[in-house]
């Protein structure tokens, strides 16, 4: 319990210090800018209480929006994300899959299975995250392909910092 | 009360979520100028409907009332127009052409040539040969001008000739006096082959500098065809009753030292 507080807390700081001071300078063309903080709310354990997801996502965005000048945007992106993780996990995973497992991980659920709910929780929030950026529905079609682009990307580099720091999550 | 904690602890999650995305929004709109912008005109627009809605109701409800109201100040201008009242209103302004506002002082209707006295003079920027109107149509020229007043050769004058244009067909006649009674006048110069018909109007045709077009002068009461060649001559009503004249506009043409400068002979 102790271990795995520390390691959260641990994974918490270097993911918000990861997104605001390399990933959001990293904007190619005006369609990709990868989100990478929300991986803290994808590998929060099964069994964590539906409003701690929230709580934890509308902290962690709310952070990442200070830094960047723009409170409650990512706030409510990652807080709808939150709240639609546990239906997410639900439509990808049987009952029976995930009763002896503690995380959604990759090295828990395997990569397969963590490429898509990734995929699926980043264009939620990319979706909800860019609308609210735009703020604006004839923006719609920018907003769609700022999603259809970033998400992917986002999932790339989240795989990557996975088998980059692996040893520190284990 | 108790199913009320079991509705909330049941939907505690939605709840929270609900209340944070709110969160999220206003601190969204309260902070960042774009989407606070965005935000107070998406508003406008709706209450502006809303608005624009109930007035319009509120407008049909209240056609009766309304309906009163213009009619008596329908009745108010009707009055206006008919004593003449009007003080020099902004309709009256172009570039081309200034109003100057006078009254009349002195009116005689019963000589050969008959005299007008209004009460501007050269300190008010009268000159002579500017043209004189009133709301009813054309009154004359100015003739000679003191400091505080000026005399003004009327229409009722057998030197006054104004040059004028039929609004149907825009021929050009001349309008002149014919020393008989101060309602009617005579339209020379009109071309034989036109035909006159009773009730034509006249306006003056802008074709001197000390009227703008489109001033009325009058209708056509009788044809005169006396059959001597060229031109025909028809018998005129003035639009102007020159006996009830009270306010009176003098005519200052703003261009009047360039045109002459073109050195046009009159």
């Amino acid at each position: 319990m102790y271990n795995t507080l520390i390691r959260n807390i641990i994974r918490f700081i270097a993911l918000v210090v990861m997104q605001v001071l390399v990933f959001d300078n990293i904007r190619l063309g005006n369609y990709i800018h990868p989100y990478i903080y929300v991986l803290f709310i994808m590998l929060l354990p099964f069994d964590t209480p539906k409003w701690r997801l929230l709580v934890e996502g509308f902290v962690i965005g709310m952070l990442v929006d200070l830094f960047n000048g723009t409170p409650g945007l990512n706030a409510a992106a990652t807080v709808f994300m939150a709240y639609m993780r546990p239906y997410i996990i639900g439509i990808t995973t049987r009952k029976s899959d995930i009763e002896d497992k503690t995380a959604p991980s990759v090295s828990e659920m395997g990569l397969q299975w963590f490429l898509l709910y990734g995929l699926l929780l980043l264009l939620l929030h990319n979706l909800l995250l860019f609308w609210l950026e735009a703020f604006s529905i004839r923006l719609l079609g920018t907003v769609l392909l700022q999603v259809l682009l970033s998400a992917p990307f986002s999932l790339f580099v989240i795989i990557l910092i996975i088998y980059v720091f692996k040893p520190l999550k284990k | 009360m108790y199913n009320l904690f079991i509705f909330i602890k049941k939907y505690s999650a939605a709840i929270v979520f609900i209340l944070l995305e709110i969160l999220c929004i206003i601190l969204v709109v309260q902070s960042l100028p774009y989407h606070n912008r965005k935000m107070v005109s998406v508003s406008n627009s709706i209450s502006g409907g809303i608005h624009k809605t109930t007035s319009n109701w509120n407008d049909y409800l209240h056609l009766k009332s309304e309906n009163e109201l213009l009619a008596e100040q329908n009745a108010l201008l009707l009055s206006r127009l008919g004593c003449d009242e009007v003080e020099a209103d902004t309709a009256y302004y172009d570039d081309k052409f200034t109003y100057i506002p006078a009254h009349v002082v002195d009116n005689n209707i019963y000589e050969t040539n008959n005299y007008i006295v209004i009460d501007k003079g050269s300190i008010d920027g009268i000159e002579p040969d500017m043209g004189v109107i009133c709301g009813e149509g054309v009154v004359g020229k100015v003739l000679n001008v003191s400091k505080h007043y000026a005399s003004i050769m009327s229409m009722l004058n057998t030197k006054t000739i104004v040059s004028c244009r039929f609004v149907d067909n825009q021929y050009v006649a001349n309008v002149v006096w014919d020393n008989e009674y101060y309602r009617y006048g005579l339209v020379k110069d009109i071309p034989s082959h036109l035909v006159i018909n009773v009730g034509d109007t006249l306006v003056t045709s802008g074709f001197s500098n000390s009227f703008p077009a489109d001033i009325m002068v009058g209708t056509i009461e009788e044809n005169l065809d006396d059959e001597n060649g060229i031109f025909s001559t028809a018998k005129l009503k003035f639009s102007t009753n020159f006996s009830t004249l009270r306010h009176v506009y003098v005519v200052k043409n703003n261009f009047k030292a360039e045109i002459d400068s073109l050195c046009i002979t009159r």
